[in-house]
């Protein structure tokens, strides 16, 4: 028999065959990758979405109504832009605080957050109820039925990543930084972050482009 | 699924949030927007300029986003993180790119002739 | 702003009323007559025996992978045998109304059938065999296999992969109410548009097919999240990347494209919702929209979805046929990166499915070349499987005859393909039933890798091994019905015959339509021999069956018992090489167990994943029939329950070393079909 090496050909009795002592599975950066591969999923959602957009945005789709010129504000869009970011950046300073060990910070900090997105969630709602009141809403016409849809798309994933951070300003009060809150915690992190950089290109892609 | 009895905050993930990456991140982010702002309410670049330049800015963005917000990078617990990224990087192109690009080549085949001074620019054009 | 509907609508009901049951359609009678004969035959025995609290506590609540993939296999036969028996009504109303002297029968001109019916019958039938047969048993047998081929103990989100299996459910349950409650689309799987807008599709039909969709291809999307993080993160140690078995492979590579590719569907189906619910302007005729966006954005996933469908059986033939033919794969490398460039090109073809829009010749020619790239990932695979069999010991048991059918299904709707992948063949056969076979022979090579795979993994699982005589059988009699059926459409396709007709107009094409219907009766034959061969098997129960059945296996779920215990493996194995069986054997070490066991934790049961799915049939019902308070209702109730979950603690419990040195020892106590004791759960203290 041929002396056992690390790469034999076939098993000999000395081979290691079993590992009782496997270490604990990483659950945490399990659950944070599974989240991260939703978000990639969503991503293309909004891949589908720009996709639509793009396409309808012609003036053979603005149907003799208002095209993206006459309905974007840029500035306007700024002040979201703003709101947006300002929120994903105090979210982010939460998260500083967990490592920190402070509950206090985490809820200050995710309840900021809370209310920028509340603003921002204001600002959408009170732009759309403009455009509705001239005649110009989402069936009026193909272009708008994409504008609409794609920023309001944006603007539901707000919406429930302002009920998550909700749920986890309890939760934190309630029971502090078990691994499951802890978990939670990051992956609305990386939530709202995506949320930001989805609201760039609809910012850039949409607004400026719009306003050209 | 293993119960042990670590404290989670001494993960890396938890271990990765530093105040100055954020900040950095958020002054960055919101910089390249107020730049790409100003550049709209100039006016004064041709349209396929202009498209280029405020694509850049939102890719710069997208990117300081990614390194300091998401944190992205080789580390172990970031790695496949950045893997499925840049895997799904190239759908995004795909999926809106050659919609586009398809739908533009068949405008001019397919619908009538349309007065193209009163329209704004298609992505393409 | 929901649009304004003509006809009765109430706010409790809405749209439903008795009039919605068609107890006037002789030929829905039957059906619902054939399904009430065939549930009382399931829940008759299951109430005489008692054993609601063992579904229950079991089945309904559980989160253990195998019995997951095996409900998801279940669901997916039963549906499978509906889109059978859809494809048999069409075939009997082709060869019934063939030409102007055609009989007719019922309340029909020509044939038996009246067209509104027949298109929601091939509507169905195309559905239901991509989304809700082939999808979930191909989802079933990834659950059950990959955790075992990676030497995990479950997926890495038990509770999720629950989820995902009760949604699947419920869309194929959507499918099966329209039957009865209602209609079914009629304007094709696809969703032919404009047909499929509020206009020109007043009823529920389309409705029933977005929801079905949508619900299901959420179940689809979550599941390839918990794959992905399964193959990721819970490989036993010493499982590197270039020693995972090719089936995980191809899993990986087909949750890849199930991630990405089902968002683009979902946002093709809602923006159809949005325009037949609030009015907007997608896909409509005028006001902007545009048509063929629809069929952009369909297709974007459409074709995606292809490769999602076959790379896991490109996967199940890598594992079988080295099997049976007693060598390693050949060419383990390059059927790695094979797979993973079928599965990248298949993102850069999509508009193939659609040349004759009228895009220009440059964009046509991307995707034709694009398209016959596909050829080339695709004939390494063939050429791998072809030298892994040259000079191998061969043996034709029934999983190996399934592969080798396989194989030349893959030849012929391959080079068809390759046909149909110029613009100007395509020009010419475009919407032929040449098209139809095509397609055809490539979703039946699936159907024999999926049926080759329930023969081979079949022992492992239940502990009993299929009966060899008639699943051979069974192979003979779906082979002969394949030629049959689609040799003779490749010809009707040259001699012009149209895709979806309820009335064919050329006599000259009976004769080619009767070899169609006799290939339609051995189908018949072979779906009786199926459920014969399931008789045959339980008969022959308590024959006792090794780890390994077949002998020569080589991956590392054939290391553990047969069958499986629910905990997978009691010590996790360490892996040394690409065949891990292989090589144990061939020192001689493949039945050596572990010295010693320690305790294992394990998750607890829920209920929940079963009620999110009760909720969301009740949402998509809802939506259905516009009855708005169910669906808000509904949703409501879906968002609470996941809030509330996160309130709650779930520890698990743990099998303690005595408990699983006791059901190491008499294997059969710990299979997934007998019952388990009650354990308590752990206390949170214990956790952290």
């Amino acid at each position: 028999m041929a002396i056992p090496t690390h790469e034999t050909s076939h098993a000999t009795p000395d081979s290691v065959l079993w590992q009782p002592e496997v270490e604990a599975h990483d659950d945490l950066a399990a659950r944070t990758l599974g989240f991260w591969l939703y978000m990639m999923s969503d991503a293309l959602l909004f891949a589908g979405l720009f996709a639509a957009y793009g396409v309808l945005d012609h003036a053979y789709n603005t149907a003799g109504g208002p095209g993206a010129r006459q309905i974007v504000h840029p500035l306007d869009g700024f002040w979201q832009t703003l709101a947006v970011m300002t929120s994903v950046f105090a979210f982010s300073l939460a998260t500083v605080a967990m490592k920190m060990r402070s509950r206090p910070g985490v809820i200050l900090y995710t309840s900021i957050a809370l209310v920028l997105g509340l603003v921002f969630i204001g600002l959408e709602i009170a732009d759309f109820r403009a455009l509705i009141a001239q005649g110009a809403g989402p069936d009026r016409s193909g272009f708008l039925s994409a504008f609409f849809v794609l920023i309001a798309t944006h603007g539901l994933h707000m919406v429930f990543g302002i009920l998550w951070m909700l749920v986890m300003i309890v939760q934190v009060a309630r029971s502090g930084f078990t691994e499951h809150i802890v978990a939670r915690l990051l992956n609305l992190r990386l939530f709202w972050q995506f949320q930001a950089s989805v609201w760039v290109c609809v910012y850039a892609f949409v607004y400026l482009r719009g306003a050209f | 699924m293993a119960a042990h009895s670590r404290d989670p905050l001494t993960h890396p993930e938890v271990r990765q949030a530093t105040t100055g990456g954020y900040a950095a991140g958020y002054g960055v982010s919101v910089i390249l927007m107020l730049g790409a702002l100003l550049i709209t309410q100039q006016h004064v670049l041709a349209y396929p300029t202009f498209l280029w330049l405020i694509s850049s800015l939102v890719v710069l963005s997208l990117f300081s986003q990614a390194a300091l917000f998401f944190g992205l990078g080789l580390s172990p617990v970031q790695a496949w993180k950045s893997v499925s990224l840049i895997l799904a990087l190239p759908l995004f192109v795909f999926t809106i790119g050659l919609s586009v690009w398809m739908f533009n080549s068949l405008y001019p085949r397919t619908m009538p002739a349309m007065n193209m001074n009163t329209s704004q620019p298609t992505l393409l054009q | 702003m929901p649009v304004h509907l003509q006809g009765p609508w109430s706010p409790l009901l809405g749209r439903l009323s008795l009039h919605a049951i068609p107890y006037n359609n002789s030929i829905i009678l039957f059906a619902f007559a054939l399904a009430a004969v065939a549930a009382v035959a399931v829940i008759a025995p299951v109430l005489y025996f008692k054993k609601i609290p063992y579904l229950w506590r079991e089945w309904i609540t559980t989160v253990d992978h195998k019995k997951i993939g095996v409900m998801y296999i279940i669901v997916g036969l039963v549906m499978m045998f509906r889109g059978f028996f859809d494809g048999l009504m069409i075939r009997t109303q082709q060869v019934l109304a063939d030409g102007p002297h055609s009989p007719h029968f019922l309340d029909a001109l020509h044939g038996y059938i009246p067209p509104y019916h027949f298109d929601q019958i091939y509507s169905s039938h195309g559905t239901i065999m991509i989304l809700f047969a082939v999808t979930p048993i191909l989802t079933g047998l990834t659950n059950v296999i990959v955790p075992l081929q990676v030497g995990a103990r479950d997926m890495a989100f038990p509770y999720l992969n629950a989820v995902s299996l009760w949604l699947t459910t419920v869309g194929a349950a959507l499918v099966m109410v329209s039957l009865f409650v209602g209609d079914f689309s009629a304007a094709g799987w696809v969703g032919l548009i404009p047909l499929t807008e509020l206009p020109f599709s007043p009823g529920v039909g389309v409705d029933y097919w977005i929801w079905a969709i949508q619900i299901s291809s959420i179940g689809t999307t979550l599941n390839a999240v918990n794959m992905i993080a399964t193959i990721v993160t819970m490989r036993a140690p010493g499982m590197t990347w270039l020693r995972l078995p090719i089936f995980t492979w191809t899993t990986l590579s087909t949750n890849i494209i199930g991630l990405t590719a089902f968002p683009v569907l979902g946002v093709a189906l809602a923006l159809l919702s949005a325009d037949r619910y609030i009015g907007t302007h997608f896909f409509t005729a005028g006001q902007g929209g545009n048509l063929m966006l629809y069929t952009n954005l369909f297709w974007i996933w459409g074709h995606p979805e292809v490769y999602f469908l076959v790379l896991p059986a490109f996967g199940i033939f890598s594992e079988i046929i080295p099997t049976f033919s007693e060598r390693p794969l050949f060419g383990y490398v390059t059927m790695v990166a094979a797979t993973f460039a079928i599965g990248g090109i298949s993102w850069l073809v999509w508009l193939h499915h659609f040349f004759t829009m009228g895009a220009g010749p440059a964009v046509n020619t991307f995707f034709s070349v694009a398209t016959m790239f596909v050829g080339v990932p695709t004939g390494v695979k063939v050429f791998n499987w072809v030298f892994t069999i040259y000079r191998g010991r061969l043996r034709f048991d029934t999983p190996m005859l399934w592969c080798v059918g396989g194989l030349f299904l893959l030849l012929i709707g391959g080079l068809t393909g390759m046909m149909l992948a110029m613009p100007a063949i395509d020009y010419t056969v475009h919407n032929s039933v040449f098209v139809v076979a095509h397609f055809h022979c490539m979703v039946l090579l699936v159907a024999y890798a999926i049926f080759g795979a329930v023969t081979f993994w079949f022992p492992k699982v239940f502990g009993l091994q299929l009966d060899e005589r008639s699943g051979k059988l069974f192979f003979w009699t779906f082979s002969i019905g394949t030629i049959l059926v689609f040799v003779a459409m490749f010809g009707l396709g040259f001699m012009g015959e149209t895709r979806r007709l309820d009335y064919l107009y050329d006599p000259q094409w009976l004769p080619l339509l009767i070899i169609q219907e006799i290939g339609i009766g051995f189908y018949s034959l072979s779906v009786l021999i199926f459920c014969w061969m399931l008789y045959v098997t339980l008969r022959h129960r308590h024959a006792h069956v090794e780890a390994d059945p077949w002998g020569t296996s080589r991956t590392l779920e054939w290391l553990t018992h047969t069958p499986v215990p629910f905990y997978n493996f009691a010590v996790t194995p360490q892996v040394n090489a690409r065949d891990e069986l292989d090589w144990r054997r061939r020192g001689g070490m493949d039945r050596k167990l572990p010295d010693g066991y320690a305790p294992v934790h394990m998750p607890s049961n829920t209920m929940v994943p079963a009620l999110i799915g009760l909720f969301a049939f009740g949402f998509g019902f809802g939506m259905i029939w516009r009855i708005w308070w169910m669906a808000g209702f509904s949703i409501v109730a879906v968002i609470v329950l996941v809030i509330a979950r996160s309130f709650q603690k779930t520890p698990g419990y743990i099998l303690s070393t005595d408990e699983i040195t006791a059901m190491e020892r008499r294997v059969e106590g710990s299979s997934i079909v007998a019952e388990q004791p009650s354990r308590p759960p752990l206390v949170e203290a214990e956790v952290h």
